[in-house]
């Protein structure tokens, strides 16, 4: 039944022509019928004729209404629609590229972020229920920092809390993996305790995970491969579960291969070993995930783990007073640092889209006007409003949908872009989460639509405003109604440019702020080589690694300067609290925060340290001389504002609490981030201090990149099983640090120009085609005895008065959305002046530029020709 | 459900008369569109002249519900005309529109003259 209804009406719309030429011959012989009638009642046949015409009505009419009834009178009157589009579009192919282009610029853009905003903020973490899983951590005291964590806490939570269904801690760091031609490797691990893979809620894809429960005290052989070692390093071999591998010079069995996608987020990690839970283990040095008991919130196992640190604090105050504790959902620990960013740049997308549809609206505003003739006498034939504004709608849709493929094509270019080229030193997360997935192109159509109304609006309700006779009577050229709408559509684009690009000038003002700043080192020319030391049994033999292999670099030619820190500036930084010897000890919770150097001799020289007071360390400070320190300029200052800090006495909360004797000053450095101030700093020598990790630091005279081999040489003579993790020049990790606000203050300058641009576009549209519109105008002013120049002004003010209250609705925009910026700025108000001056004043020069063409049009107009126009 | 469908006859019995009209002269055999306007015509004593821009779009519609069908036949004076004819259904649709408007009228008679 449902078929054959359906074939009826496919035959049916197929032969339309044959029902049309149908109902004319019914229509026809309905006419014949009635004459014949008539003419036997004895009318003539003149009067016949006339009278069944009159009785019959408006033939085309009936014709029409009839028609209807067939039911595929929308379909049919769409095509007529889109026939009759392209025809007009053909007539100004100029017009319709045009729409297209900046319909395609705006949802492009629009879509590229989203898509961005989609896989990085809205989708969920790769994780079963991952809404359940949560990060904890321990707060300082006086602070709202987030810090790690020491075992004996995370014990202490884990054995008291009940919102979690699991908890596990784990702690990253440097791997020593040789391969079978026993070349060793550094690469990223994560030790983790027993727990941690049954929290998140991955099964793993070969063998299995470490089994919960095991693993206290004893450090266990067992390792866990992530799917791209297994891939890269084993040839995905499913035969590798039992297998022994070397492990900084250990045999481990792998017991487990991970699906590919796993990881943990923001930490990447080729191996996992067991982490052991030892309780003498004294360092807060660890992460902690938890996964929630069902129906748990957040904030209610907050205030557990608030209560139990409560506890702990009053247990263990030496090492607990004044320490809080926090719960972070993990999404939000993921992603929360560019949640901002990201929110920034699509609003800035978003302006852009509005920008697009208001000038789009006034190019077809300005096209239909030249079409008031053409929909005035539609209308007077009897067209139907309705049908006008499906015409017009119809126009509008087909722009909309060639502007919206356009830009949802360009858009799936700009993510692969994104995804292949954004380097990895912008530390985005999630980034391979990236996809034009359905999410993304429903919104693509959805802004398309909403851009069809938004741009079809203006025309519309113009076209259907008319005044029938007037319109009909009055010539094209003296049709100048729709020129507030025109004008305020011009508004509209300068004050949205004048937002965007007063956040790109204040982008672009706080990144070469940035790049000005003095990181107290000079990073030119300098190897850095970061390594985490294999475990020994006595620490004083890392000592003595670092010093051989020093002693080999030094001796290379080309090497100006080498030595060696703990942690790398700009990468990480360790810290604890230490106090003057001759005060008594701080109360626990009123103990002042300090970073703490583990340096060796050279380390200043490799970086350009000036050492202020005092001297460096040298080969003297050894293990078993007396304990030595050299403060920075801010801990000289916070610790003997008055007195010469040389020869005092100042005791450390570090391995063995030492005394130490400072014996000189150096100079400040920003260790953290070029953006924060320097934080108070102590150095003490490895000698006296071993560390296991170690990043060689070292001054060249040639290109530092190019020594690369003959250091790895000399790593290999001392200790052939070490590894080394990372070799980056210096230059490279400050550039690193900074690459994100030089990424946004890019993106965002791009969107400022493209803002200028259409904005300009906008302006030039209106202004030209005001002139076209007064030609006759200026004309009789002109031979009335107006000057050039006269003319050329009023066009040029016409503009200047557009763009001046664009301007000012601009700023006031400004004052109120450039809040949202101030996390994104660095030394940059958000109301700095010069940067509001030269977006003003850049503002008002281009639109200067933009008149000035349609002014020139205007005073070459020749009176004699205009006035004999038509 | 049942609040819909009492809903739907009210507006149909007010709207389908034309439809009523010409199922109940569809009846007496088939006729072309001019013919069944002046059946209604005559029928009504020239009371109900039915415009050709009703009549038609009413027709078209009919046979689209599939309650007529149409043919081309040589009328009686020897002229091509589009014969419309009840079918099955069409017959179905006329009783059950007759009885709905017998209702009609009984119930707009027992308003307009309350029994005392």
């Amino acid at each position: 039944m449902k078929r054959s209804m359906i074939h009826f009406f496919v035959r049916r719309f197929l032969r339309r022509t044959g029902a049309e030429e149908d109902l004319r011959a019914e229509l026809q012989s309905h006419l014949e019928l009635d004459i014949r009638q008539r003419k036997e009642r004895g009318d003539s046949a003149d009067s016949a004729r006339q009278a069944a015409l009159r009785e019959f009505g408006n033939l085309g009419l009936v014709t029409e209404v009839t028609r209807d009834m067939w039911g595929f009178t929308w379909l049919e009157e769409l095509v007529t629609d889109c026939h009759y589009t392209l025809r007009m579009l053909r007539k100004s192919v100029g017009l319709g590229m045009i729409v297209v282009f900046l319909l395609a610029l705006g949802i492009s853009t629009t879509t590229a972020i989203f898509t961005l905003l989609d896989g990085i903020l809205l989708r969920p973490l790769p994780f079963p229920t991952s809404n359940q899983l949560v990060m904890i951590w321990e707060v300082p005291p006086e602070t709202q920092k987030s810090n790690v964590v020491a075992l004996d806490n995370f014990v202490a939570w884990k054995e008291r809390s009940h919102s979690f269904q699991s908890m596990a801690a784990f702690f990253k760091l440097p791997m020593n993996l040789m391969d079978q031609r026993h070349q060793t490797e550094q690469v990223p691990g994560l030790a983790v305790t027993a727990e941690f893979f049954a929290t998140l809620g991955t099964p793993p894809l070969l063998g299995r995970t470490f089994r919960s429960g095991e693993y206290w005290r004893d450090k266990p052989r067992e390792v866990i491969l992530s799917y791209r070692t297994w891939q890269s390093r084993f040839g995905a071999n499913p035969d590798v579960i039992g297998k022994r591998i070397s492990v900084d010079v250990t045999h481990l069995e792998i017991i487990g291969v991970m699906p590919p996608g796993f990881g943990f987020p923001n930490v990447e990690a080729d191996l996992y070993t067991a982490l052991p839970i030892d309780p003498k283990e004294g360092g807060r040095n660890f992460s902690v995930v938890g996964r929630l008991r069902r129906g748990v919130s957040v904030s209610a196992a907050k205030a557990e783990i608030t209560a139990i640190a409560a506890h702990t604090a009053e247990e263990n105050v030496a090492m607990n007073a004044g320490w809080n504790a926090t719960v972070v959902p993990l999404l939000e620990q993921t992603v929360g640092n560019i949640r901002p960013v990201l929110l920034i740049l699509f609003g800035a997308t978003g302006l852009i889209l509005l920008l697009v549809c208001s000038n789009v609206a006034n190019l077809l505003l300005m096209h239909s006007a030249g079409r008031i003739r053409e929909i005035s006498v539609r209308l007077a034939l009897g067209a139907g409003r309705s049908r006008i504004v499906r015409q017009l709608f119809t126009e509008n849709l087909l722009l909309a949908i060639s502007g919206g493929l356009m830009g949802i094509v360009t858009a799936v270019l700009l993510v692969s872009l994104m995804r292949h080229s954004l380097p990895e030193s912008l530390h985005i997360p999630r980034l391979h989460d990236i996809a034009l997935n359905r999410v993304v192109l429903t919104f693509a159509v959805g802004i398309t639509a909403v851009s069809a109304v938004l741009f079809g609006l203006a025309p519309t309700l113009q076209a259907l405003k008319r005044d029938l006779i007037r319109d009909l009577h009055a010539e094209t050229r003296s049709v100048t109604s729709g020129r507030r709408i025109r004008n305020l559509l011009v508004v509209a684009e300068v004050a949205l440019a004048v937002i965007l690009v007063v956040a790109s000038g204040l982008m672009v003002r706080s990144f070469t702020r940035l790049l000005h700043v003095n990181p107290g080192f000079h990073p030119e020319q300098v190897l850095t080589l970061q390594m985490f030391l294999l475990p020994v049994r006595d620490e004083q033999f890392h000592a003595e690694v670092v010093r051989s292999i020093l002693t080999r670099v030094r001796a290379l030619p080309g090497v100006v300067a080498a030595g060696s820190i703990g942690l790398l500036p700009m990468e990480d930084n360790s810290g604890t609290w230490y106090y003057r010897a001759d005060q008594p000890e701080p109360a626990p919770s009123k103990r002042p925060a300090g970073d703490v150097s583990i340096i060796t001799p050279g380390y200043f020289q490799a970086l350009g340290i000036p050492i202020l007071r005092g001297r460096d360390f040298d080969e003297h400070d050894r293990s078993g001389s007396m304990q030595v320190a050299i403060l920075n300029q801010t801990a000289a200052q916070m610790f003997f504002p008055h007195d010469d800090p040389i020869g005092k006495r100042l005791k450390v909360w570090w391995n063995h609490s030492p005394a130490v004797e400072v014996v000189g000053v150096a100079g400040d450095i920003r260790h953290s981030q070029l953006n924060t101030p320097p934080d108070p700093c102590l150095f003490m020598p490895n000698d006296q201090q071993p560390f296991p990790f170690t990043s060689l630091v070292v001054r060249t005279s040639g290109d530092p990149v190019a020594l690369t081999t003959a250091i790895r040489q000399c790593i290999r003579e001392v200790d052939a099983d070490q590894g080394v993790a990372k070799v980056e020049t210096m230059t490279e990790i400050v550039g690193d640090s900074i690459a994100r606000p030089r990424v946004e203050s890019l993106v965002l300058t791009a969107f400022g120009l493209i803002a200028i641009i259409v904005a300009c576009m906008g302006l030039y549209g209106v202004i030209a085609y005001s002139v076209t519109q007064r030609s006759r105008e200026i004309g009789i002013r002109l031979a009335l005895g107006a000057t050039a120049s006269h003319v050329f002004r009023s066009v040029v003010a016409d503009g200047l008065r557009l763009t001046t209250v664009g301007l000012s609705l601009g700023l006031a925009g400004v004052s109120f959305l450039v809040r949202y910026l101030r996390s994104l700025l660095f030394e940059v108000r958000p109301s700095d002046p010069l940067t509001l001056c030269s977006v003003v004043g850049l503002i008002a020069a281009t639109s200067l530029l933009a008149c000035y063409w349609p002014a020139r049009r205007a005073i070459r107009i020749d009176p004699a020709v205009t006035l004999r126009e038509e | 459900m049942p609040d819909q469908e009492r809903y739907c006859n009210r507006v149909e019995l007010l709207q389908g008369t034309l439809d009523l009209l010409i199922l109940r002269t569809l009846q007496w055999g088939a006729q072309h569109g001019h013919g069944i306007a002046q059946a209604i015509r005559s029928r009504s004593g020239d009371l109900l002249q039915i415009e050709t821009g009703s009549l038609y779009p009413a027709l078209h519609r009919l046979e689209r519900q599939g309650w007529l069908a149409s043919k081309w036949k040589i009328s009686e004076n020897n002229q091509r005309a589009k014969y419309y004819s009840l079918t099955a259904a069409g017959k179905k649709q006329l009783t059950s529109e007759h009885s709905k408007w017998q209702l009609f009228v009984t119930a707009i008679s027992g308003v307009l003259n309350p029994a005392e």
